[in-house]
């Protein structure tokens, strides 16, 4: 594990099993959309790392998308998708401060909130 | 909402250094009536004030002094403490009679202005024995019937002569204290036994509820009798100026147009809301959660702007508060433009207004050459005699508004009530900006102070902190924990008990912050290594937590042996697992290294090995409730949210009180899609620590999952009561 790793790992991995459980599984019924998610350390379009949420199959892989097209990419740094994703921040805002950049469809876009990912519990 | 004002119970819950008592009740009583004392500091230097207790005669002779001067027929011959700003603000408002308050009605709400009632309840001040001790005794005697659990009945009290800001601090406080009593209690059982103290203290709930009038009202008070008490004793310039005010309302009264070319520029609330906002950035700066205050107070403040505005007063006109509205609108033409009116400029109004309405009327030369010489008129003579003090008053005044950044303004918007959506957005980004900013300022190890600590000035909070952490009262803990450190920086126990308690409480960042700073005193303190790990680590900040727990194995008297210094400069987490679990090996019965191996699988989430570290622990240590929760929080991170709650609910077996328990309870419902059955708990976590950020976010995600949108404005304004209401555990 090196010194260097992303928060958003975290949640990452926290999201892939949440999609094995019967909310998550709810999630994909209910969304049916694969989200690409490009997290970087510290500045937008640098070092990036790509995650993709498949909330279609209910999986959560790193790397690019093999499976065609995705419905919405976003970008992100670190420490703001761990913001979005704990409701620290809303997405609309994220967008508006430019913390966020969306690519592909809007509507698919809206669906990406924070109640889609499972919250951390505290030791 | 109960927080805040238990923080900022206002300058009225300062503690004073006399406070002697060292039980919290005790000192609650202190801090309540203490602010009588400390008020009466203050009566040297501003006139009309109250005296609260007997014994101070000499202010009768002021008072009816002031009787003589205009204005002071409004006031009324006994106030509370506290109640200056509230008797300036009703001196203004009086003046309503000459109608023209009707016009600013129109433009407020078309409709009539709401009655002022009487502000506060007459008070007989007789006393039996001091007043401090009958509160004392009589709170001793609620905390007893704590202990049994039987409903509490009030011994007859005699009346104490509370001030309205009094009764709410005490109320507020003790429902805060009642929830931590009695935690494993019913809502209910709660409410009666809060209730019977406050009948029995003669605190009208009604009165007092969160929202009213009077609450927004006394903080403007407060606020007022802040920037007077600063000013040097003299003459009378808040009579003097409010007096002053009050005959110019009556004579000229008039350019009601002021008031309507400010409400064009800035809306409504402009800066009535402004003011308001900047009140509560002052008194804590990380609470937003008083809607039903803050309409109160911009309620008052609108009241305050329609007084003011009627005033025909050339140096209030020209003022350098009148500088300032212009000035705050040049700072933020942007959201001003989206808000209200584009394309004119501020400040031209004011010039506006000067050409429309300080033209033909001669008083306006008149005062500005009895500013310089004195003229004949009796109210020149004492505006011009208190004319230095009350410069400085206004100045004060003028400063605060000026220290408040600009910024605060755009946060106002976001609240307000008025604004388009899209302002709306621009101005909750702006929103997020101040939070976060405050947040980095925490997250860069930065401790952050309540503000009126009412701890301040006890002779030993730190015994007074350990005592209250032992029963479980952790909001009252910090607060006192708090004043210790404040008052020896050097205190590492202070600080790491600080730290605990910040953590039990939800706030991770406040207790990193903690921490560090007992980690600076005392660089070998295991505990506080471990704690800086775990908090770094539920931050997901990896490799500090890294950090943190190798310096546990190196500082171990026992294992420091194995740990090689060379690896502190690249750490890997690997490494650092083998060296822990050879630690374990070395001395199996030791729960620490266990927890600490725990912790470290958490932050590699190997969940499965961190669970079994955990539940290893817990075999040697089963009484140990952040245990519990920790297991918990790994069982829930690893998606075994039914092992969690039962793993939570032993936690808050051992200890009711444990928030950040109760939180996590919400998390592991939340995750399984319980959103419905999440929020009492997070409801029941923020009742007792109103702080505690995360719960609030994820408290409003759940509602809006759950469906229940009509929610969302109460956990947007952050309004305990109803929220508790309505989600009752």
């Amino acid at each position: 594990m090196a010194t260097t790793q992303l928060k958003s790992d975290a949640i990452m991995d926290l999201m892939k099993q949440h999609l094995s459980t019967d909310a998550g599984k709810e999630l994909t019924e209910k969304i049916g959309l694969v989200y690409q998610i490009n997290v970087a350390p510290k500045k937008l379009g640098f070092e990036e790392v790509t995650y993709i949420v498949d909330l279609k199959k209910g999986e959560v892989t790193k790397g690019k998308y093999e499976g065609g097209k995705v419905d919405a990419t976003f970008s992100f740094k670190d420490d703001d998708f761990v913001k979005v994703a704990t409701g620290k921040m809303n997405p609309q805002i994220a967008f508006i401060r430019g913390a966020m950049k969306i690519k592909g469809s809007l509507s698919a876009a809206q669906k990406f909130t924070p109640d889609i990912f499972p919250k951390p519990s505290k030791l | 909402m109960a927080m805040r004002d238990l923080v900022n119970g206002g300058a009225a819950c300062a503690v004073p250094g006399s406070s002697s008592s060292s039980n919290p009740l005790g000192a609650l009583t202190n801090a309540l009536l203490g602010s009588s004392s400390k008020t009466q500091e203050r009566l040297k230097e501003i006139p009309n004030a109250t005296r609260s207790g007997p014994g101070r005669p000499q202010f009768y002779s002021q008072d009816q002094h002031l009787t003589s001067l205009p204005g002071s027929e409004l006031d009324q011959p006994v106030l509370q403490p506290g109640a200056q700003g509230a008797e300036f603000f009703r001196g203004f408002s009086s003046v309503d009679q000459n109608g023209l308050g009707a016009a600013w009605d129109e433009v407020q709400r078309g409709g009539p202005m709401p009655p002022m009632g009487p502000m506060y309840e007459p008070v007989h001040p007789t006393f039996e024995g001091p007043p401090q001790r009958v509160l004392s005794n009589f709170l001793h005697s609620f905390v007893e019937s704590s202990r049994g659990g039987i409903p509490f009945r009030p011994p007859p009290v005699p009346v104490l002569g509370l001030s309205q800001s009094d009764k709410q601090c005490i109320r507020d406080r003790s429902s805060i204290m009642a929830r931590h009593f009695f935690a494993d209690r019913g809502e209910e059982f709660i409410n009666s036994q809060v209730n019977a103290l406050l009948s029995s203290l003669e605190i009208d709930d009604g009165i007092q509820a969160r929202g009213h009038i009077p609450g927004g009202f006394r903080e403007l008070g407060n606020f007022w009798n802040e920037s007077q008490a600063v000013t040097k004793p003299g003459l009378h310039p808040a009579d003097g100026w409010a007096a002053e005010f009050n005959q110019h309302g009556m004579d000229h009264g008039g350019p009601d147009g002021w008031v309507q070319s400010f409400e064009q520029q800035h809306g409504v609330n402009g800066w009535a809301t402004e003011f308001e906002q900047g009140q509560s950035q002052l008194m804590s700066n990380q609470m937003r959660n008083m809607d039903m205050q803050n309409l109160a107070a911009m309620e008052q403040t609108r009241k305050l702007a329609h007084t003011l505005s009627q005033d025909g007063n050339p140096k209030f006109q020209n003022s350098k508060f009148l500088q300032f509205v212009s000035k705050m609108s040049r700072g933020e033409l942007i959201i001003d433009e989206n808000q209200v009116k584009p394309g004119s400029a501020p400040g031209e109004w004011a010039t506006e207004y000067e050409q429309q309405y300080l033209g033909p009327p001669s008083w306006a030369d008149q005062f500005a050459n009895e500013k310089l010489s004195h003229g004949p008129e009796q109210w020149a003579d004492e505006f011009a005699s208190g004319r230095g003090q009350q410069e400085s008053a206004e100045d004060q005044w003028v400063n605060e508004f000026s220290k408040l950044n600009v910024d605060d303004w755009v946060d106002e918007f976001a609240e307000g009530p008025l604004g388009e959506s899209s302002a709306d957005a621009w101005a909750n980004a702006y929103d997020e900006f101040l939070t976060e900013r405050n947040a980095e300022k925490q997250a860069s190890g930065v401790y952050v102070f309540s503000d009126m600590n009412p701890y301040v000035g006890h002779p030993d909070p730190m015994k007074e902190g350990q005592e209250l952490f032992r029963k479980g009262l952790l909001s009252e803990a910090a607060l006192a924990l708090e004043a210790e450190v404040m008052k020896n920086p050097e205190n590492a126990e202070g600080w790491r008990l600080l730290g605990v308690t910040h953590a039990e409480n939800d706030d991770d960042q406040q207790a990193i912050a903690a921490m560090m700073r007992a980690h600076e005193a005392d660089p070998s303190n295991l505990e506080v290594l471990l704690a800086l790990g775990v908090s770094h680590t539920n931050e997901l900040e990896q490799a500090t937590a890294l950090k943190y727990l190798y310096g546990w194995l190196r500082k171990h008297p026992k294992y420091g042996a194995i740990a090689p210094p060379e690896l502190a400069d690249s750490l890997y987490h690997a490494d650092i697992a083998r060296l822990f679990t050879e630690a374990s090996q070395m001395n199996p019965e030791d729960a620490d290294v266990h927890i600490v191996l725990g912790v470290l699988f958490n932050l590699s989430r190997e969940f499965d090995r961190a669970m079994t570290s955990f539940q290893t622990a817990l075999q040697l240590k089963p009484n140990d409730y952040s245990l519990w929760n920790k297991l918990g929080a790994t069982q829930a991170n690893s998606v075994q949210s039914a092992d969690a709650i039962s793993a939570y609910q032993q936690a808050l077996d051992l200890k009711p009180n444990y928030v950040r328990a109760w939180a996590n309870m919400g998390i592991s419902y939340a995750n399984q899609g319980l959103y419905q059955e999440s929020i009492p708990y997070y409801v029941r976590a923020l009742s007792m620590n109103p702080k505690a950020d995360n719960a609030w976010q994820y408290l409003r995600i759940s509602l809006s999952c759950a469906s229940r949108q009509d929610m969302i404005e109460a956990c947007e304004s952050r309004n305990l009561d109803l929220l508790q209401k309505e989600f009752p555990l």
